[in-house]
């Protein structure tokens, strides 16, 4: 379960944040703060930008916090903010440079596990950070967030304009690469034909 | 469409990515935050939040309740001024050996109670420093008596809230219990960070 949902808030702090109460409000950002940032920093890989993206996080749930009706836990609420606004920099970044989102695995250059820092062998630590960062940016949004944080591929290709298959595509690709961390027997070809081994099971 | 991974790898892979630690943002950011959202007119203008003002209030009631029983009930009633045949102004206070008594004992207390806050604020420096992954019950807890304790700062160092050595008394007696409570907390707190 996604670290959000787990982290319990008194209904207490939440109404008085929605008056406007500072001490509340930095209750919350206490609660919160390290999974927002960790998300964010997922995304982007870049400290600046995760910051960045913190604070506009926080900035909305003070904003919009009264508008907070209490259905869902406060977590998932927060959580949607601060997927949503790492998504749309993701977007933002793809099409200032006037690729699509698509694009984005062109990017990323073929090579040897061990040269991204990633262990092919099973007694060595697996190094899970390195080869995440070894996706492209739009792939390792998508694993963490169908992954982690439990979101449909519906609501993943919904979150960054595109379909349900797309969000489906880019989870395959993605595990392709991350295939060989996790099975050193396995051999992965970059064009993701060449997997041996057990059968593979449906995103 | 096949994942690329198999059923067992795939839950492998979920579990190490579910188990990476969060990081923790720099100190700072709070910091913009906070003075972004002051500038925007997003939240309240520091002061006395609406709690500390009726614990403020409550402590002032519970004083002068304490003074109204206290000073009738001491057994040596304080004598009125006299006043001089001939009408002239005292140029010396009248002595009063009971106001004396009273001013004593009510230092005296009051002095105690500063070395017994003194005395927590001790401890709880020596308490390490609070864990990275906090319970928000205890967060808020914490918080609140922070909250309390600095407003019975505020109010006792306030030059212009020109307290009666009984009042000074109540807001010191209710100081040490919330330094007592905190003290309390915060050990709890590294207790179960240490198992």
């Amino acid at each position: 379960m996604s670290k959000f949902i787990d982290i319990q808030i008194d209904p207490a702090i939440v109404k008085r944040a929605a008056g406007g109460d500072n001490k509340a409000h930095e209750i919350l950002y206490r609660a919160f703060g390290a999974p927002v940032y960790s998300v964010c920093l997922r995304f982007t890989r870049v400290p600046a930008h995760a910051e960045d993206l913190l604070q506009e996080t926080f900035i909305e749930v003070i904003r919009s916090i009264a508008k907070f009706r209490g259905d869902a836990p406060i977590g998932s609420w927060i959580r949607r903010i601060a997927v949503s606004k790492a998504l749309m920099f993701l977007r933002s970044a793809w099409h200032s440079r006037g690729q699509s989102l698509d694009d984005d695995w062109d990017d990323v250059t073929p090579g040897r596990a061990e040269s991204h820092g990633i262990s092919r062998h099973p007694e060595e630590a697996i190094d899970l950070d390195a080869a995440l960062a070894n996706l492209p940016a739009v792939g390792r949004a998508v694993v963490w967030l169908h992954d982690v944080e439990g979101f449909t591929h519906k609501e993943i290709g919904g979150m960054l304009g595109k379909t349900e298959s797309f969000s489906k595509s880019q989870l395959s690709r993605a595990y392709q690469k991350l295939r060989p961390m996790l099975d050193p027997d396995a051999v992965v070809g970059f064009g993701g034909n060449t997997i041996d081994g057990p059968v593979l099971g449906p995103c | 469409m096949n994942c690329g991974l198999t059923i067992a790898e795939r839950d492998v892979l979920q579990m190490k990515l579910r188990e990476m630690a969060d990081t923790m943002p720099p100190r700072a950011v709070w910091n913009r935050i906070e003075e972004q959202a002051r500038a925007e007119g997003l939240l309240k203008k520091p002061g006395m939040p609406e709690t500390v003002k009726w614990f403020t209030g409550f402590g002032l009631a519970a004083a002068v309740v304490l003074a109204v029983i206290i000073v009738p009930n001491s057994g040596n009633r304080i004598e009125p001024v006299k006043s001089t045949a001939t009408n002239e102004f005292p140029t010396e206070p009248a002595y009063s050996p009971a106001a004396d008594y009273m001013n004593t004992r009510q230092y005296q207390v009051i002095n105690a109670l500063m070395v017994q806050s003194q005395l927590l604020e001790r401890d709880l420096r020596a308490l390490p420093e609070q864990p990275l992954v906090r319970r928000a019950g205890t967060i808020a807890t914490i918080s609140g008596l922070q909250d309390r304790i600095a407003a019975i700062d505020y109010q006792l160092n306030h030059p212009e809230s020109r307290m009666t050595p009984q009042q000074q008394e109540v807001f010191w007696r209710e100081r040490v219990r919330l330094m007592d409570s905190l003290v309390q907390l915060r050990y709890a707190q590294a207790q179960r960070t240490s198992f």
